[in-house]
């Protein structure tokens, strides 16, 4: 059993054969830790990520699909939640939930023009009215009206 | 040496700790070494430790190797007093070890002076140790210390596995217990071939203030995630959790360039980057990046069609080519004069295009007798010209045969109406061999022969041919699959449940990577066989593939008087765009409506909606689909501008999907 410590002191028990899907996880063990701080993931985040390696540890054939329906519903959470995620499993190296995250935030920028994509991320516009007017015109291809009018001859 | 003596030694030298050091100092100065100085009793002192005892410079690299293989000393070559890393200020002399990486363990097998000083342990006592023993605060210890942080030593392993850099910090132990916080530098030497011989390890160890007797984690560094990033209008206070202080503000900004670049735009269409390329100053420059604009293209239409692209793309970059692709903002009609002549003259013959080369094959001559030679047109000549190509053997000539190409710059003609009947021969020619020569492939058991069957190329070494009209003029419906990457290529039929009415004349155009779009022909309804307009899609990458018919509706957008589908027709010319867009034109079309007309259709939406093309530039009059090729994935030629009795083969007309040069600053 390996103790983990979230950022908010929080510790969990949990079965080292389940753990070490966490490629640092992993090494720490490998190396004789067997209580591991995390001090970069928060507990709201550490469950999630523990949720979702006791999920994957068991990899048979006949869990194969249940995995698959699990990892659907696994996405189905807020940019935020999901962010956190990326954060907690890019410094735990774990690629496998990296390679559901990232597909799954690149669906929520699919077919979104860009003031719709500001304000689903959050993010402010830094660019002078200037430069926004000359980048408007440049990217208009992308999602404004239909790039191809048709008539008949 | 023997446990006591461990043990008697580990005494003394508590007792006299820093009383050690100084005697090591003081010792330095003088010639010769004063042994008298240290307790270390008779006959303890390895010859090779007397190098070290010796030493009065520490710069003085070369002594300090008898106790190793002569190798090690031509790869350290770093004199103490020279700085390493931005942190070593020029004259404090650093600390080195060398450990043996072809040992799993990593055994130390050499340390210099300034290790032995600061850490307190002899070279003697570390030689053949993994160094982890410096974490441990008693010589005695199986673990190391709690403080000392498990994040960083997981670091450390991560990259002795990667064989990359590390530069950080650990709390180490001196021999007596006294913590110190060692700034470490560690690097992989290699031998000539490439192998990891060594590790090297630098540090700079200086007093580390904490108070062993509590545990308390706060002592590790908060560590920001290792991929995080600062930005300016919101700069971080504290060392705390970027995305715990800032949930409501843009977490994707908190990625860095590398992973938002691979694992998040280049998963976009070229539609979405120019979207989200809008929204910010560190996104646009992002997007703006032509390496990030390759792997959009790559990820969008694959590595096939991107490859054919390259050629293209030295003249066009890729964000303009995507753009283009997307838009058809540059479609064009354009004409080409080319020399050279086509003799006999013929009709009904079959022509592709192999790169930048146009190659015929066959054909229907005077007195419907089918040719056998073989003629190429080099568009990348200053002056292009139909040339034959001299071959030892033909395949015997035909006519109403396909002739496609495989692998880049493999000519392979299937079936036709061949002297004797109908064929279902396989033949093929590499124009990039020495001298090209027609080879026929046996590939087992071969589909009926048949001609104005169609064929297209899937995944670039697959030749897919379906339908056509056999000896008894009836006509097929079936769907046969040629894997030329095979040694022994062998002709498998694709079964399926149902398959559209049976044809001649129609299109096969492979798209998204597995997937065939069939339009139109002449297909049997009833017991008529009329010009069709329908569509069909299939994916071989199914485990048991279907055809399925693609009901598509007719675009109504701003401004165009009429919604429209392409009028039914046969022997048309159908184009798979990079983008996975497919064109359609000419053929044989009833009624009144003109074969220029282009109509534009991406079977991969949810609905599929064709749509008309306006294209400036004069058109040919007619375009058949035997003699229309596609060049660099964005040239469509149409050969033979006339029908009836001449085909005038040195006027080409040419649709350019996207512009030829880059006109942008």
């Amino acid at each position: 059993m390996i103790t983990l410590q979230s950022s908010d002191k929080d510790v969990f028990e949990i079965e080292q054969s389940i753990l070490i899907q966490s490629g640092t996880i992993k090494n720490m063990v490998e190396d004789d830790f067997t209580f591991i701080p995390l001090p970069s993931v928060d507990t709201e985040t550490l469950i999630k990520i523990i949720e979702y390696m006791k999920k994957h540890a068991d990899k048979t054939d006949s869990k194969e699909k249940n995995i698959k329906e699990f990892d659907k519903d696994f996405m189905k959470k807020t940019l935020n939640e999901l962010f956190a995620l990326v954060f907690a499993a890019n410094y735990l190296h774990i690629s496998s939930l990296l390679e559901l995250l990232y597909p799954s935030i690149a669906d929520r920028i699919k077919d979104k023009i860009t003031e719709a994509i500001r304000q689903i991320f959050s993010i402010r516009c830094d660019f002078t009215p200037e430069e926004e007017r000359r980048i408007i015109m440049d990217n208009k291809w992308a999602h404004e009206g239909t790039e191809i009018e048709g008539t008949l001859d | 040496m023997g446990v006591k003596k461990v043990e008697e030694e580990e005494e003394e030298n508590r007792a006299r700790g820093k009383r050690l050091k100084c005697t090591f100092n003081m010792e330095k100065q003088q010639e010769g070494g004063a042994k008298e100085e240290h307790d270390y009793g008779e006959g303890e002192i390895d010859d090779d430790y007397e190098q070290f005892i010796g030493e009065d410079d520490d710069s003085d690299e070369d002594d300090e190797h008898d106790n190793d293989d002569e190798e090690i000393g031509d790869n350290i070559g770093v004199p103490c007093s020279q700085p390493v890393g931005f942190f070593y200020p020029l004259t404090t002399p650093s600390s080195i070890v060398v450990s043996d990486a072809l040992d799993p363990d990593l055994p130390v097998i050499y340390v210099n002076t300034v290790f032995e000083i600061s850490t307190g342990y002899r070279a003697d006592e570390v030689l053949g140790r993994n160094c982890r023993f410096l974490q441990f605060r008693d010589p005695r210890a199986q673990r190391r210390h709690p403080l000392v942080d498990p994040v960083v030593v997981s670091e450390i392993r991560r990259c002795l596995e990667e064989g990359v850099d590390f530069q950080g910090e650990l709390l180490n132990f001196r021999k007596d217990g006294t913590p110190l916080v060692n700034r470490l530098r560690l690097a992989p030497i290699h031998s000539d071939d490439g192998t990891v011989t060594h590790i090297i390890g630098i540090q700079m160890f200086s007093e580390a203030k904490i108070d062993l007797n509590t545990v308390s984690y706060p002592v590790f560094k908060e560590t920001c995630q290792p991929h995080c990033e600062e930005f300016s209008e919101y700069s971080i206070k504290s060392g705390n959790l970027l995305h715990c202080q800032h949930r409501e503000i843009c977490g994707i900004l908190q990625l860095s360039d590398e992973v938002l670049a691979h694992n998040i735009l280049s998963r976009l269409t070229p539609r979405d980057v120019a979207s989200i390329g809008s929204v910010c100053r560190r996104i646009r420059q992002l997007t703006k990046n032509e390496h990030v604009r390759k792997m959009v293209c790559q990820n969008a239409w694959g590595a096939d069609v991107t490859g054919v692209l390259e050629h293209m793309t030295k003249k066009l970059a890729w964000g303009r080519l995507a753009r283009e692709l997307t838009t058809l903002e540059a479609v064009c009609w354009k004409k080409l004069t080319v020399r050279g002549a086509v003799e006999p003259s013929r009709c009904n013959f079959s022509a592709c295009a192999a790169g930048n080369r146009l190659v015929l094959f066959g054909g229907e001559g005077v007195n419907m007798q089918p040719m056998d030679d073989t003629f190429v047109l080099n568009l990348d000549a200053a002056n292009p010209e139909w040339r034959r190509v001299s071959v030892k053997s033909s395949p015997p000539g035909r006519w109403g045969h396909t002739l496609s190409c495989l692998n880049g710059s493999w000519l392979v003609v299937f079936g036709g109406c061949g002297r004797q009947g109908l064929l279902n021969d396989v033949f093929v020619l590499d124009l990039d061999a020495k001298q090209p020569t027609w080879k026929e492939v046996s590939g087992g058991t071969p589909p009926l022969p048949r001609s104005w069957h169609s064929s297209c190329t899937m995944e670039g070494s697959k030749l897919v041919v379906s339908g056509g009209c056999t000896d008894a003029g009836v006509l097929l419906s079936d769907t046969y699959l040629l894997d030329l990457t095979n040694d022994k290529p062998t002709w498998r039929e694709i079964p399926t449940t149902w398959a559209p009415p049976s044809r001649l004349g129609h299109s096969l155009s492979a798209y998204g990577k597995t997937k065939i779009l069939m339009f139109g022909g002449l297909a049997k309804s009833g017991h008529l066989r009329l010009r069709s307009g329908e569509s069909y899609t299939i994916d071989l990458e199914d485990e048991r593939p279907q055809w399925r018919q693609l009901e598509c509706g007719a675009f109504t957008g701003v401004g165009s008087q009429n919604a429209v589908v392409p009028p039914p027709r046969l022997d048309h010319v159908a184009v798979t765009m990079p983008c996975g867009r497919i064109i359609i034109f000419g053929g044989s079309i009833a009624g009144l409506h003109s074969p220029s007309q282009l109509f534009l259709l991406d079977p991969s939406e949810e609905k599929p909606l064709w749509r008309t093309l306006n294209v400036p530039g004069q058109p040919p009059k007619f375009a058949w689909g035997h003699s229309t090729c596609v060049v660099g994935g964005t040239r469509v030629l149409v050969l033979g501008g006339h029908t009836g009795e001449e085909w005038i083969l040195n006027e080409l007309y040419e649709l350019c999907l996207a512009s030829k040069q880059d006109s942008e600053a």
